[in-house]
């Protein structure tokens, strides 16, 4: 039987995915209405897999049970949406706040990383089950899965340190250009 | 530090030189117009003193090509003849400083050293303001987080902190940091006042920048 960590919560999750999911396509469908444009560039989500669940349990130190992957690990459900201006990032924020239970809220667009990654984290919950969504914009992600890579990468050649500082001098750089584009779609839709 | 020391008369040429040496410069001297751009053509100076009356070339034509050509070395100009004019077409031309003769041989090197301190707009350490600090090497503004400038909203920031106390508006902008470019407009200067304070938002500054209704702009922390 496939996803039997999650007992028999598998139909209910789902539920609750396609809850969040929906609420941010309603959000998306606002935005694209008012700038006559898309303004999410992907959604992504996913009910972590039995194996990846395990896997995180066995990590944590903690035993894998049912109320191990639904109580204590908060990411058994994800979504994550990958905006195309920073402003947006936020009004799909809003819309999730309004209608959701928040149970944590973690911006690092606004409280940065050392390491330079920035993205606004929720953990939301629905029905009981916890939901981990991303939001970022599409510099952020492109940042966070280049520092994904070189970082799980086992043989790391060259200054270490050197690639650290350069990686957080990139996420400056990109950050900047996301509050041109910000201001440049403001400008253009008059809301300077 | 290398030198280009253009100068028809032998003698001078000699002594300038060897004074010049001394104080531990390279000098490359030479006795006309074409020889001074054949070598500036070639070589990397630090500095190039031009006298104006040579042969081949005078001085304010070897001045005239080399800026034509974005050589931007700082150039000393010496001259036989005091007129106004000459000193003037030298600094129009794009010359960076006058010597008429005679001269001090002390001054000249006073003058060289001055023209050949390696001074840029970016020199110095990091400039701060209110909560804000901005670093000119890297062009890093940072307070809570960090982000990069592009070399225009780094001038604009900086000339903004270091004329924190004077009325600076579009057109001061336009003149000392556009240079009155061609295609800059108060629009332009508008924009990139934008962009800084979206930047200033997104370090989680509390530093703002205002503009009062006579559109002078203010950079301002607390207040003040």
């Amino acid at each position: 039987m496939l996803n039997t960590i999650y007992g028999d919560n598998l139909p209910e999750m789902e539920k609750t995915r396609e809850e969040v999911i929906s609420v941010i396509e309603d959000e998306r469908e606002r935005l694209r209405k008012k700038y006559d444009a898309d303004p999410v560039e992907h959604l992504l989500s996913r009910i972590k897999s039995e194996e990846s669940m395990r896997e995180k349990c066995r990590r944590k130190g903690i035993p894998e049970t049912s109320y191990s992957a639904l109580h204590v690990i908060r990411d058994a459900i994800g979504v994550r949406a990958v905006c195309d201006f920073l402003n947006d990032v936020y009004e799909l924020r809003n819309a999730l706040v309004k209608r959701f239970e928040t149970v944590e809220e973690k911006d690092y667009i606004k409280n940065v990383k050392p390491n330079g990654y920035r993205s606004l984290h929720l953990i939301l919950k629905d029905n009981d089950f916890y939901v981990e969504v991303q939001l970022r914009t599409i510099s952020m992600d492109t940042w966070a899965a280049l520092e994904h890579n070189i970082r799980y990468k086992r043989d790391i050649s060259g200054n270490t340190e050197l690639i650290a500082k350069e990686l957080k001098r990139c996420a400056d750089e990109l950050a900047s250009t996301d509050v041109q584009m910000q201001t440049l779609r403001d400008l253009i839709n008059g809301e300077l | 530090m290398k030198l280009l020391f253009a100068e028809d008369t032998v003698d001078l040429s000699r002594a300038v030189t060897a004074l010049l040496e001394r104080e531990g410069y390279y000098v490359d001297a030479v006795y006309d117009g074409r020889q001074a751009l054949e070598h500036i053509k070639s070589e990397s100076y630090d500095g190039i003193i031009l006298d104006i009356m040579m042969p081949e070339k005078d001085g304010l034509e070897v001045l005239k090509e080399i800026r034509g050509m974005r050589i931007i070395t700082p150039v000393l100009m010496l001259t036989a003849k005091s007129e106004v004019d000459d000193k003037v077409t030298g600094l129009e031309l794009g010359a960076d400083d006058y010597l008429t003769k005679p001269f001090a041989i002390k001054e000249l090197i006073a003058r060289v050293k001055a023209m050949t301190r390696r001074y840029t707009k970016y020199s110095g350490d990091s400039l701060k303001f209110g909560d804000i600090t901005l670093e000119s090497d890297s062009f890093e503004l940072s307070s809570k987080n960090a982000v990069r400038l592009s070399v225009k909203e780094f001038e604009l920031l900086q000339s903004l902190i270091v004329n924190s106390n004077t009325a600076v508006d579009d057109r001061f902008f336009l003149d000392h940091v556009w240079n009155d470019e061609p295609d800059a407009t108060d629009d332009t200067v508008n924009l990139y006042i934008m962009y800084l304070k979206g930047k200033l938002k997104a370090i989680g500054s509390n530093t703002e920048i205002t503009k009062d209704e006579d559109g002078n702009y203010k950079i301002t922390y607390n207040g003040k």
